[in-house]
């Protein structure tokens, strides 16, 4: 498998602080091309997920550091994850950390990119935006979704974008696909109804964690031909 | 995954060959001398004449008896592939073994007592072969049907049907390495999984699913389920965005 190593690691690398009240890092020096399609952008700050912020550290290109100034070793990361902080899970890392290494670009879903991306999508309606983005105006808002995000269930979790050099976050277009994170089991039919009924013609996938592989699969809506 | 044609000129041929003309050929000759299969168990036999044996293997529906018999052949039928012929297209009579002709209604009966899920399995067999779908039975390949685009001779299948209802009442496809299974094995003989979905749209519990009439309230959803793998997608570039 692709590992996509980044170059500048251990010296000379990122850095970020962490958060602890919002459950996120600020990224405070973007060193490197990673940050065109990580991490979202608010109030001109940058701020990444614990899952970007671990994927990054486990590969050495960023350092995180806490309010006291220490570098956060990798073992306090891991048990920020273990302890759900952030919205995230053992789980969703995982999923996270093969597509974002193959190449794909992730955001959790319902997050957008900047509030350049909410502002160009057709705001038509008040407070929606395309993908189902929140019309926010501060990161403290996004973290308030978290208490609400519970990634064990069969719901939408990242919006997956293809491999791209030119990825803008600014205009990112529409994801590839949404992904749901489907522990429990298989989605039922009415699950599946419910959650592309929510994601408004972007298909969607379904994935399960099992023993460190990541299975993911697709439930089309098809219509078989009449034949002649 | 589109259709796989055996050979050259097969996708001709089936063109100029279609399945309903086969099926109609048949309907007339059913018809004609009177067909009438005897009831048994979970089979309905059949005797058959030289030109009603080609359009059954045309059309595939039943399987071929060995006998000695040199005057006529003799078919076996599945419940589905039986009621289908006798009900929806109403060109063939069924009797018992005392020789007394069954009603559409009486067969019902017999058929959703003998076997279970045999509503939403004949709904579903029924959907696809009003599509002139060839549909033969899955269970060597652990489904419940296989679908062709023709006749097996001239093509691969292209499905491996599963049969779901409200509810979920046959625990198909319960937990994930259910999936992981059935995909492979799938994969393997190059099908795609195809979920029918029946909807029994309010028609619940036994009581009122008494007679074939209940088929028009149902309507069936079509899903086919694929395994994404995100390195081959990758690769193909299909999946890289241009500017």
């Amino acid at each position: 498998m692709h590992m996509v190593i980044y170059p500048s690691y251990s010296l000379g690398g990122s850095v970020a602080h962490w958060r602890e009240e919002l459950g996120m890092a600020e990224v405070v020096s973007n060193k490197g091309r990673m940050w065109i399609t990580t991490g979202i952008v608010r109030g001109g700050k940058l701020y990444i997920f614990l899952e970007d912020a671990l994927f990054l550290a486990e590969i050495g290109a960023l350092q995180l550091f806490d309010v006291d100034e220490k570098c956060i070793p990798l073992e306090d990361i891991y048990k920020k994850v273990a302890g759900g902080v952030g919205g995230s899970s053992w789980e969703s890392f995982e999923v996270y950390r093969h597509l974002k290494s193959l190449g794909y670009i992730i955001k959790r879903h319902g997050v957008c990119w900047s509030m350049k991306q909410v502002k160009s999508a057709s705001a038509s309606v008040e407070g929606e935006s395309e993908n189902g983005c929140e019309e926010t105006a501060s990161i403290t808002e996004i973290t308030k979704l978290f208490s609400s995000m519970q990634i064990t269930e069969a719901g939408p979790v990242f919006d997956v974008y293809p491999p791209n050099s030119k990825f803008r976050k600014s205009s990112p277009g529409e994801p590839m696909f949404i992904l749901c994170i489907s522990s429990g089991g298989p989605p039922t039919k009415k699950q599946i109804e419910d959650i592309e009924g929510q994601c408004e013609g972007i298909p969607l996938k379904f994935c399960y964690v099992e023993h460190g592989r990541v299975s993911i699969f697709s439930f089309n809506d098809v219509e078989l031909p009449v034949l002649p | 995954m589109g259709p796989r044609w055996k050979g050259k000129g097969s996708e001709a041929k089936a063109l100029a060959n279609p399945i309903s003309n086969s099926i109609s050929d048949l309907q007339s000759s059913l018809l004609k001398s009177n067909s009438q299969g005897i009831l048994s168990g979970c089979s309905v036999l059949l005797a058959t004449n030289p030109q009603q044996t080609e359009l059954l293997n045309q059309t595939c529906f039943g399987r071929p008896i060995i006998t000695v018999d040199k005057h006529k052949q003799w078919f076996q039928f599945t419940l589905e592939e039986a009621f289908y012929l006798c009900f929806s297209l109403s060109c063939m009579k069924i009797v018992d073994g005392d020789h007394i002709l069954k009603s559409n209604d009486e067969l019902w009966e017999y058929m959703v007592s003998k076997q279970p899920y045999f509503i939403n399995s004949f709904k579903a067999y029924s959907h696809l072969r009003v599509k002139n779908w060839v549909v033969r039975s899955g269970c060597q390949y652990g489904v419940d049907f296989v679908a062709y685009r023709h006749h097996p001779s001239l093509v691969h299948s292209e499905y491996g049907v599963l049969v779901f209802s409200d509810g979920n009442a046959n625990n198909r496809l319960r937990v994930w390495s259910d999936f992981q299974c059935t995909l492979r094995l799938c994969g393997s003989v190059a099908k795609t999984l195809l979920i029918l979905h029946v909807n029994r749209n309010g028609e619940n519990g036994i009581g009122s699913c008494s007679s074939p009439s209940c088929l028009d309230r149902f309507s069936v959803d079509e899903r086919t389920i694929t395994r994404w793998s995100p390195e081959r997608c990758r690769e193909d570039q299909q999946c890289l965005c241009k500017s």
